[in-house]
C-alpha cells in the first residue's frame, strides 16, 4: 500500500479497491452498501466494519457478475486491507 | 436515484408509443392508394400487395420495438446517474438514441402517407420522392450531432486523447467511402445542366450538392467520429467490470450509428421510387436494419447492467 493509501480513510481506501472492478461507479457503490447495510454514513466507515462490509460486498458483486475469479479477487483485497487494520490494533 | 416504478412506466409508455406507430403503419398500408403499375408487374390484386407490402414491413417493425427498447434502456441509465458526473453525458447519448430509434418509424410512415398521396396524384410523386429523402437525412443527422457532442465530452471529461494512428485510418475510410458515394450519386445526376430535375431525386445536381450530399457525408464523418472517441472511452475506462458492461453499450451504439450510415448510403445512392421492390436493395436495407435491431439490443443489454451497478 503506498504511504499516500496508509493516510487515507477506511472509506477511502475501500472506495480505492473498488475502483479497479467499478470504476466511475466505484464510490456511489460503497456508499450504498455502508448506508443501506451497515446504517451508517459514509465517512463514518470504521476498520471494525470492514469484514462485515466485505460480506455485504461479495453479495452485491455476485449479482452483477458470475464470474466467481473477480469476485474472489476483489474480495482478498478487501480482507486485506481489513487483515491490514487488524495487525496495526495489535 | 429514480424509483425503479417511475423509470419502468417510462419505459411501458416508450413502447406502448411504439405500439401506436407499429399498428398506424401497418393501417396505413392497408388504407392508403396502392401503385398500380408494382401490382401490375407483380401480378398481384390491391389485398395481395397490401399483404405483401405488411410482411415485408414485420422485420422492420421489430427492429422499431428494439429501438424504442434500447433508448429507453439507455434513459433509465441517464436518470438513475442524473445527478453524478457522467450522469449528463449518458443524458445527451440517451437523447442521441431517442432520435435514431424516432428516425425508423418517422421516416416510414411519412414515406408510406407521402408515396399515397403520389400514387393517388401522379404529380405529388416527385414532392414524395424529395421530402421523404430530406426526413431520412434530416432526423439522424440530429443524432448524430447529440451523440457526437457527447462523445466529445465523455472523451474531454476522461482527459482522453484519440490515438492518431487509428484517427486517420477512420478518416480514410470515411473518404474512401465518401468519394465512392459522391461517385455512385453523380451517375443519377445529369451533369451536363446542373439545373436539370430529370433524375431519380427529382432535385437539380447543385441543389442535390448542397443540401443533400454535403449534410450526408457531414452527418456520416460526425457519426464515425462519434463511434471512434465512444469506442476510445470505453476501451480507457477503469473498473472492469463497469468497462465490461459499458462495452455491450458501446458495441450496441457504435452497431447502431454503422447500420444507420449504412442504411442512409444505401437509400441515397440507389434512391427510393415509392414503389415496392423485391429486388437487391429491400434485401439489403432489410438485413442492415436487422443488424440496427441488434445493436439497439446490445444497446439494451449494457444498459441495464450498468444500472444493475446503481442499484444492488
Amino acid at each position: 500500500m503506498s504511504s499516500r493509501a496508509a493516510h487515507a480513510s477506511v472509506y477511502d481506501q475501500v472506495v480505492l479497491i473498488t475502483h479497479s472492478y467499478l470504476g466511475p461507479a466505484a464510490n456511489r457503490f460503497i456508499a450504498r452498501q455502508v448506508t443501506n447495510h451497515l446504517h451508517k454514513a459514509p465517512g463514518d466507515l470504521s476498520p471494525a466494519d470492514l469484514l462485515n462490509l466485505t460480506d455485504w460486498i461479495r453479495v452485491a458483486v455476485s449479482l452483477l457478475t458470475e464470474d466467481s475469479n473477480i469476485v474472489e479477487e476483489y474480495i482478498a483485497e478487501l480482507q486485506k486491507l481489513a487483515l491490514s487494520y487488524e495487525k496495526r490494533k495489535r | 436515484m429514480m424509483p425503479t416504478s417511475k423509470s419502468a412506466r417510462s419505459t411501458l409508455r416508450t413502447m406502448q408509443f411504439c405500439s401506436v406507430m407499429a399498428v398506424l403503419y401497418i393501417g396505413l398500408i392497408f388504407v392508403l392508394p396502392v401503385n398500380h403499375a408494382t401490382m401490375q408487374h407483380y401480378n398481384l390484386s390491391a389485398l395481395e400487395y397490401r399483404i405483401a407490402t405488411a410482411a415485408i414491413a414485420l422485420p422492420t417493425i421489430a427492429v422499431w420495438f428494439a429501438a424504442f427498447w434500447g433508448y429507453a434502456k439507455l434513459r433509465e441509465y441517464s436518470q438513475a446517474i442524473a445527478k453524478t458526473a457522467e450522469g449528463p453525458h449518458f443524458a445527451k447519448l440517451g437523447i442521441g438514441c431517442i432520435w435514431l430509434a424516432w428516425s425508423l418509424p418517422l421516416t416510414s410512415i411519412v414515406s408510406s402517407v407521402l408515396n399515397g398521396i403520389g400514387n393517388r396524384w401522379q404529380g405529388f410523386h416527385p414532392s414524395a420522392i424529395i421530402i421523404t429523402n430530406y426526413v431520412a437525412l434530416i432526423i439522424p443527422l440530429i443524432a448524430f450531432v447529440i451523440i457526437g457532442l457527447a462523445a466529445r465530452d465523455m472523451l474531454g471529461k476522461s482527459r482522453l486523447n484519440l490515438d492518431i494512428p487509428t484517427a486517420r485510418l477512420t478518416m480514410v475510410l470515411f473518404l474512401a467511402g465518401g468519394l465512392l458515394y459522391c461517385f455512385l450519386v453523380f451517375r443519377s445526376l445529369d451533369l451536363t445542366s446542373l439545373g436539370s430535375t430529370h433524375n431519380s431525386y427529382f432535385l437539380p445536381a447543385w441543389l442535390m450538392i448542397v443540401s443533400v450530399i454535403i449534410p450526408y457525408l457531414y452527418a456520416w464523418c460526425i457519426g464515425l467520429l462519434a463511434a471512434y472517441e465512444i469506442m476510445v472511452f470505453s476501451v480507457n475506462t477503469p473498473g472492469l467490470l463497469y468497462r465490461r458492461a459499458l462495452l455491450y453499450l458501446v458495441t450496441g451504439l457504435v452497431a447502431v450509428i454503422l447500420s444507420s450510415i449504412a442504411l442512409q448510403y444505401i437509400n441515397s445512392v440507389v434512391p427510393r421510387n415509392g414503389e415496392l421492390l423485391l429486388n437487391y436493395r429491400l434485401l439489403l436495407t432489410l438485413a442492415v436494419r436487422v443488424v440496427s435491431g441488434i445493436g439497439f439490443l446490445t444497446l439494451a443489454i449494457g444498459a441495464s447492467r450498468l444500472k444493475k451497478i446503481e442499484e444492488v
